[in-house]
C-alpha cells in the first residue's frame, strides 16, 4: 500500500536519539531488567554505607549554647509530687481523678493557666472514606453510648516574651489507674520542668503541659485532646445537659471543679504548636554502662518529624548529658550470618579502594554494617507498617513535629540519689531542647522529613534511598512497552485487514479485565467493614468469611463482566494482557511510593520479579530443559510469596515459629492495618492484590 | 462492535444509579472541596453564597466569592437551600447534575448519529464505502455518549457540586444544534455557554461551518478528485451523467449563507435578551459592567491563584506585578494562535475542529476543572472510526489514570502533611497539560492520516 509506504520513509529518514534509546532498551528488555532488578538490590543493601552523618541544618536552633539553669531544686519539687503520687497510691482512696486533681493543684501554684480535658475512649474504627481526609467534621457527630471517659490534666504557661501565637508541647503520658514508679518519676520530671519553666525570662513560646490519661492507651488521649484542641466545638446546651445527666461522676466532679474561683473545665488554648516532646521514664536496662535514651519519630503512614529535632535531642543527649541514644532496631537481623558476610565483603571492598587510592574512604565495618541495617530494617518496617510508634503520631496529623523519647535508667531508682541526679540530667535535656525550639522563628522547615535512620547519628536522605526503588521499578515501563509493541508487530503481520483497523486499540480487552480485578480488589477491601459488623466472629472464621465473600464476587463479576478472558480464546493476548498489568502496577507502585515510601520499596521487591517473571504454564519458552524448569519453578515460587495472606503468614511463621501461627492472623493483621488507617492496607488491596490474581489469570492462560 | 440497544440502556441507566450512589456518599468524599472538581467559577458553594448575598439584598459579587453567571442564581439558587435531613446537603443540584449529564450524552448521541449518516453518504459518493465496512462499523453516537457518561471524570464532576455539567449542556446543544442545522439551537447553546464561561466563544468558527457545510466530510479535495477522474477516464462521452454528478457534489461542499445569516440574527437575539435578564437581575448591584468585571474579567484577569489543575496560578503566582498585564495578554492570546491554521486544515471537518477547540480550550483555560476534559473526552468517541489507528493510545489511557490519583496525593502532601510544596503539586499540573498536548496533537496527525488514506484509496 502507498500511504505505509509513505508512513515508512518519513521517521526513516534520522531517527533521534531518545528514540534510538528507547528502542535499544525496548529491544534488549529481559537483560534490562535483570541488571536493573539486581543493581536496585544492592543499592537497598548499599543503604547503611551511603548513610551520611547528621548535622544541624536550622541556624536558629543553638542547641546547647547556653548553660541549662534546672537546679536541684527543681529536682526538689519533682520528688515531692512521686512522693505525694506514692503516697495517694497508697491510702487507697482512688475514685479515680486524685492524681489529676493533685497535678492540677500542683500547677495552678505555680501560676498556670490549668484544665482538665476530659474524652471519650473511642475505639477504633473503619472508616472506608476516611483514609486521607483531615476530617474536621467528625468531632461533632460522635454520640458515644460509651461512658467510660479518661481526664487528661493540662497546664500552660503564657511566655513573657511572647504574643501568644506559638506554643510548645510536653506531654507525659500515665496510667490513672495504677501509678507505677516510672509513670510517677516521669510525670514528676513533667511537673518540676514545668514549674521551673514557669519562673525563667526567655520564653518565647507557650509551654503546654499534657498530662495525658494513658488508660486506653497513649495514643487516644493524646489524639482526643489535639482533636478538640483544632476544632473547636460548639455544644448547644441540650447536649451538654445530655452529657451530664448521662454519668452522675461526671457531675460530682463539676461541682468539685472551681479552683480558686475558676472553673477547670474550659478548654484553654494556646498558639500553633511549634513542636511537640513526648517523653517517659522506661524500665531498667541494667548491664549497660549509660543511661539510654530511646527515641521514638514513625507517625502514621511512614511520615517523620523534621530531622533537625530528632538531631537536636540527640545532640544534648549525647554530648552534654552523656546518655546513650538508641533508636530501635530489629535485634534478629543484627547477628545474622547473611548480612554479617554482606558487611565482611563490604569492608574488604572499603580496604581494597583504599589501598587503591587512599582518598576513597568508604569502608565500613562490617559490625557497623548489620548495625546499620538492623537500623533501617526497623526504620523501614514501622515506617511501612503505617502505624504510629507512640503518641507522637497524633501530631504529625496537624503538622506538628514530635517525637517520643523514653528515658531508661541504668539502676534501679528506689534511691533517692539516684533519683535526683537522673531527674537532673533528664530535666536538664529537656530544658534544653526546648530552649532550642524556643530560638525558632518558623515551623520546622530547613532539614529533612523524608529520610531513613541507620544509627542515631546517620541517616539517608530521599535522594539516596530512591535510587533502590527507581532501578527495581524502572524495568517495568520498558518490559511493558517491549511487550506491547512485540505484540503489535506480530498482529499486524499475519492478520487480515479488519484487524489492523482496530490494531492500536486491542489493549482495550485487557484493559477491561484489569479494570475488572480492580473493582473487585476494590470490593474485598471494602468487605471487612460489613463482616467487622458481625457480632461474636472468630478472627478464623472472619477470615473465612472474607474469602469466601470474595470469591464470590469474583464469580459474580466474571458473570456480568464477561467470563476470563481465556475462555474465548484469542480474545485476549496473554503479552497484552501482562503489558497493561505491568502498566498499572507501576502507577500503583509510583504513588505508593509518594504516599508512603518504605510500603513502596518492600511491595516492589516482592512484586517486581513476580510482574516480570510471570508466563502462561502452557506456552514453554524456547531454549533448555534447565531454563523452562528454572522459569516454571520461578513462576510458581513468586505466586505463592506474592499472595499476600502467604506472605504474611510465611514472615510470621519464620520470625516466630510456625506452630502459633493460624489464618486468623490474616484478620487481626489486616483489622490492625486499618484501625489505625493505614496506606498500606490500601496498597496491599488495591495494587498488591489484583496484581496477584493477574498473574494466576496469565498463568493459567491457555 | 455495534450494541445492541437494550445493552445501551441497560449501561446508560447503570451509569445514572452510579451517580445516584456516588451523591449519596458526596458528603463523605468532600468532592466539592477538590480543587480539580470545583473552580471558583463553577464552584456551588460559591454559587449557593451568591444566592444568599443576594437574598439578602446585597450584590451577588460582593466578597469576591461568586464570580458566576447572574442568571444561575434564581435558577439553581433556591434549591442549595433546600435540604432534607440525613441526606447531603446539595441533594437537589446533584439531581438536576444527574439530569443534565444524561441529556448531554443523548444530544452527544444524535450529534453522533447525524455525522454517522452524513460521513457514510459521502463516502457512498466517492465510491470508498469499502474503508467503513473493513475498518469495521462502529456507532460512534452510542460509543461517545456511553464513554461520555461512564468516565470518571464527568462522575466525579457530577457528584462534586460544581456547575460546569450545565457548561458541557450547553457547548454540546450547540454543536448538536449547527450538525442538525438548527440555527437558533446552534445560537442559543453558543450564547449561553459564551455567557457562562467566556472560552466558548471561539466555538464561534465550528458551529458557523458546520452550519456553511454541513458535518464532517472527507476533503473537498477529494471530490474534485473523483470529479476529473470520472470526467478524465471512465466515461469522458456521457456529458450528462458527468454533468449531472458534478452539481450533485459541487452542492455538498458549497457553503451556504443562509443558516449563517440565521445564526448571526438569532445570536444577536439571544444575546441581547440574556443581556437584557442579567441588567433586570443585577439592576441595584451595578447593573452589566460590574457583571462582565466579576465574572468575564475574573476570568481573564485570573484574579484567584488558589492552585488548580491549570498551569496558570502558579506562573501567576510568580510573576512581578509590572510584567502582569503583559503575561495576561501572551497567555490568552495562545488560544487564539491555535485558531487560524487549524481552521485551515480542519475546515472540511467542522465537529473535529470544535472538538480540538475545546481540548485546547480546557488546557489553556485560567480556571480548568476536570469538568471540561470530561467533555472533550466525550467528545473523542464520536471520532472513533477515524482515530481507529491513533499511536500512543494506551500510554495517553495510563497518562490520565496516572495523573488523576497522582494529583490529589500531591495536593494532600503539600496542604495536609506539610512535607511536599507548590512544585510538587505543580508538576502533576504541568504533566496533565503535556498529556493533553499528545492528545490533540496525535488526534490531529491520525484524522490527516485518514484523510491521506482516502486520498491514497482513491487515486489507486
Amino acid at each position: 500500500m502507498p500511504a505505509e509506504k509513505d508512513e515508512a520513509k518519513e521517521p526513516r529518514a534520522r531517527p533521534r536519539l531518545i528514540v534510538l534509546i528507547a528502542s535499544f532498551l525496548v529491544s534488549h528488555s529481559t537483560l534490562f531488567s535483570v541488571v536493573c532488578c539486581i543493581a536496585g538490590l544492592i543499592a537497598l543493601l548499599l543503604l547503611p554505607v551511603l548513610a551520611k552523618s547528621t548535622y544541624i541544618s536550622e541556624n536558629a536552633l543553638m542547641p546547647g549554647s547556653a548553660n541549662p539553669v534546672f537546679s536541684g531544686q527543681d529536682v526538689s519539687e519533682a520528688s515531692r509530687l512521686v512522693k505525694d503520687i506514692t503516697e495517694t497510691q497508697k491510702m487507697g482512696k482512688m475514685t479515680g481523678i486524685e492524681i489529676q486533681r493533685l497535678i492540677i493543684q500542683r500547677m495552678a501554684d505555680v501560676g498556670a493557666e490549668v484544665y482538665h480535658h476530659k474524652f471519650h475512649s473511642q475505639s477504633n474504627q473503619f472508616h472506608p472514606f476516611r483514609f486521607f481526609s483531615c476530617d474536621s467534621n467528625s468531632a461533632v457527630t460522635e454520640s458515644n453510648s460509651n461512658t467510660s471517659y479518661g481526664l487528661n490534666t493540662v497546664g500552660i504557661i503564657r511566655a513573657p516574651r511572647g504574643d501568644g501565637k506559638e506554643a510548645i508541647v510536653l506531654v507525659t503520658p500515665y496510667n490513672s489507674e495504677y501509678v507505677k514508679l516510672n509513670d510517677a518519676l516521669s510525670l514528676g520530671l513533667g511537673f518540676s520542668i514545668f514549674s521551673h519553666l514557669g519562673r525563667v525570662s526567655w520564653l518565647a513560646k507557650d509551654i503546654l503541659w499534657l498530662a495525658a490519661d494513658s488508660r486506653y492507651g497513649e495514643y487516644s488521649s493524646v489524639s482526643a485532646w489535639l482533636k478538640d484542641y483544632h476544632n473547636p466545638v460548639f455544644f448547644s446546651s441540650e447536649n451538654v445537659d445530655a452529657n451530664v445527666t448521662h454519668d452522675k461522676d461526671f457531675l460530682n466532679m463539676q461541682n468539685k471543679n472551681m479552683l480558686n474561683g475558676r472553673n477547670v473545665d474550659v478548654f484553654k488554648r494556646a498558639g500553633t504548636m511549634a513542636a511537640a516532646l513526648v517523653f517517659k521514664v522506661g524500665e531498667v536496662m541494667e548491664r549497660d554502662p549509660r543511661d539510654i535514651l530511646t527515641i521514638y519519630a514513625e507517625a502514621s503512614n511512614g511520615q517523620m518529624p523534621n530531622l533537625d529535632l530528632i538531631n537536636v535531642v540527640h545532640y544534648l543527649a549525647v554530648h552534654r548529658q552523656g546518655f546513650r541514644v538508641n533508636i530501635g532496631k530489629l535485634a534478629s537481623l543484627v547477628n545474622s550470618a547473611w548480612l554479617n558476610l554482606v558487611g565482611q565483603i563490604l569492608e574488604w571492598l572499603g580496604k581494597l579502594a583504599k589501598n587503591l587510592n587512599p582518598k576513597w574512604n568508604f569502608g565500613i565495618s562490617s559490625a557497623d554494617y548489620a548495625e546499620g541495617a538492623a537500623t533501617v530494617a526497623s526504620s523501614m518496617y514501622h515506617q511501612a507498617l503505617g502505624v504510629p510508634t507512640g503518641s507522637h503520631g497524633a501530631f504529625r496529623d496537624y503538622q506538628v513535629d514530635a517525637i517520643t523519647f523514653s528515658f531508661s535508667p541504668r539502676f534501679y531508682l528506689n534511691n533517692e540519689n539516684m533519683q535526683s541526679s537522673f531527674i537532673l540530667r533528664g530535666g536538664r535535656l529537656i530544658e534544653g531542647v526546648i530552649r532550642s525550639v524556643n530560638n525558632l522563628l518558623e515551623k520546622f522547615h530547613q532539614s529533612f522529613f523524608l529520610y531513613m535512620m541507620t544509627a542515631p547519628n546517620k541517616f539517608v536522605s530521599v535522594g539516596v534511598y530512591m535510587i533502590g526503588f527507581a532501578l527495581l521499578a524502572l524495568p517495568l515501563p520498558v518490559v511493558a512497552a517491549s511487550l506491547f509493541l512485540n505484540h503489535k508487530a506480530t498482529g499486524f503481520t499475519g492478520t487480515e485487514e479488519a484487524k489492523i483497523a482496530f490494531g492500536s486499540w486491542k489493549w482495550l480487552y485487557a484493559a477491561k479485565t484489569v479494570l475488572m480485578i480492580d473493582l473487585w480488589a476494590m470490593f474485598a477491601s471494602l468487605m471487612p467493614y460489613f463482616i467487622s459488623q458481625i457480632p461474636n466472629i472468630t478472627s478464623t472464621e472472619s477470615t473465612f468469611l472474607w474469602v469466601a465473600l470474595s470469591v464470590t464476587i469474583l464469580a459474580v463479576l466474571y458473570v456480568i463482566l464477561g467470563s476470563p478472558p481465556y475462555s474465548h480464546s484469542g480474545n485476549v493476548e496473554w503479552q497484552t494482557l501482562k503489558a497493561v498489568m505491568i502498566a498499572s502496577v507501576t502507577i500503583g507502585l509510583g504513588l505508593m511510593s509518594i504516599i508512603n515510601f518504605a510500603t513502596a520499596q518492600i511491595g516492589a521487591l516482592l512484586i517486581v520479579p513476580m510482574c516480570l517473571v510471570v508466563r502462561p504454564l502452557k506456552k514453554h519458552i524456547q531454549g533448555a530443559l534447565i531454563l523452562r524448569a528454572l522459569s516454571l519453578v520461578c513462576n510458581l515460587v513468586m505466586v505463592v510469596i506474592g499472595f499476600p495472606p502467604a506472605a504474611l503468614l510465611l514472615m510470621k511463621g519464620f520470625s516466630k515459629g510456625f506452630e502459633g501461627v493460624g489464618i486468623g492472623a490474616v484478620w487481626e493483621v489486616a483489622e490492625f492495618l486499618w484501625a489505625w488507617n493505614s496506606a498500606t492496607y490500601l496498597y496491599v488491596f488495591l495494587v498488591h492484590l489484583p496484581c496477584w490474581v493477574l498473574c494466576i489469570h496469565i498463568l493459567l492462560h491457555p | 462492535m455495534a450494541l445492541t440497544r437494550r445493552r445501551y440502556w441497560a449501561m446508560a441507566v447503570g451509569s445514572v444509579i452510579l451517580r445516584l450512589l456516588f451523591i449519596c456518599f458526596s458528603e463523605d468524599l468532600n468532592l466539592g472541596f477538590r480543587p480539580e472538581v470545583a473552580t471558583p467559577v463553577t464552584s456551588l458553594r460559591r454559587l449557593a453564597e451568591g444566592y444568599w448575598l443576594k437574598n439578602s439584598s446585597m450584590s451577588p459579587y460582593s466578597g469576591s466569592m461568586y464570580h458566576g453567571s447572574p442568571l444561575l442564581l434564581p435558577v439553581l439558587g433556591p434549591l442549595t437551600v433546600n435540604r432534607v435531613k440525613g441526606l447531603p446537603a446539595h441533594l437537589f443540584c446533584s439531581l438536576i447534575f444527574v439530569i443534565v449529564d444524561f441529556v448531554t450524552a443523548m444530544l452527544i448521541r444524535a450529534t453522533g448519529q447525524k455525522l454517522m449518516s452524513t460521513y457514510h453518504r459521502s463516502l457512498q459518493l466517492l465510491n470508498l464505502s469499502c474503508v467503513q465496512e473493513t475498518a469495521g462499523y462502529t456507532h460512534v453516537g452510542d460509543l461517545a455518549s456511553l464513554i461520555f457518561l461512564w468516565n470518571p471524570f464527568t462522575i466525579i464532576t457530577c457528584a462534586g457540586s460544581s456547575t460546569s455539567p450545565i457548561d458541557n449542556l450547553m457547548i454540546v446543544l450547540s454543536i448538536y444544534g449547527a450538525c442538525s442545522g438548527l440555527s437558533s439551537l446552534a445560537a442559543f447553546g453558543w450564547v449561553v455557554s459564551t455567557h457562562l464561561s467566556l472560552y466558548p466563544a471561539i466555538l464561534v468558527i465550528p458551529v458557523i461551518l458546520l452550519l456553511g457545510y454541513g458535518p464532517d466530510a472527507p476533503p473537498s479535495k477529494l471530490f474534485l478528485l473523483k470529479k476529473s477522474n470520472e470526467s478524465g477516464g471512465s466515461c469522458p462521452k456521457d456529458k450528462t451523467c458527468s454533468e449531472q454528478k458534478s452539481k450533485e457534489e459541487t452542492h455538498i461542499r458549497n457553503f451556504c449563507w443562509r443558516p449563517v445569516l440565521f445564526f448571526i440574527m438569532w445570536s444577536l437575539i439571544w444575546s441581547s435578551y440574556i443581556l437584557f435578564l442579567s441588567f433586570i437581575s443585577l439592576k441595584e448591584f451595578g447593573g452589566l459592567s460590574e457583571m462582565v468585571k466579576k465574572t468575564h474579567g475574573f476570568i481573564l484577569n485570573v484574579e484567584d491563584l488558589s492552585p488548580n489543575i491549570g498551569v496558570f496560578w502558579y506562573f501567576f503566582a510568580e510573576v512581578f506585578e509590572f510584567f502582569r498585564s503583559f503575561f495576561l495578554i501572551v497567555f490568552h492570546i495562545n488560544i487564539l494562535f491555535m485558531l487560524v491554521p487549524l481552521v485551515i486544515r480542519l475546515r472540511h471537518r467542522p465537529c473535529f475542529l470544535a472538538f480540538v477547540y475545546i481540548a485546547i480550550m480546557s488546557m489553556l483555560k485560567s480556571y480548568p476543572s476536570v469538568g471540561d476534559s470530561a467533555l472533550y473526552l466525550g467528545l473523542l468517541g464520536l471520532f472513533a472510526n477515524e482515530l481507529a489507528e491513533m499511536r500512543f493510545s494506551f500510554f495517553l489511557l495510563c497518562g490520565y489514570v496516572g495523573i488523576s490519583l497522582l494529583s490529589p496525593v500531591m495536593h494532600n502532601l503539600w496542604i495536609w502533611r506539610g512535607t511536599g510544596n507548590a512544585n510538587f503539586y505543580f508538576a502533576t499540573g504541568i504533566a496533565y497539560a503535556s498529556l493533553q498536548t499528545v492528545l490533540i496533537v496525535e488526534s490531529v496527525s491520525t484524522i490527516l492520516k485518514h484523510d491521506r488514506m482516502l486520498r491514497n484509496k482513491l487515486a489507486t
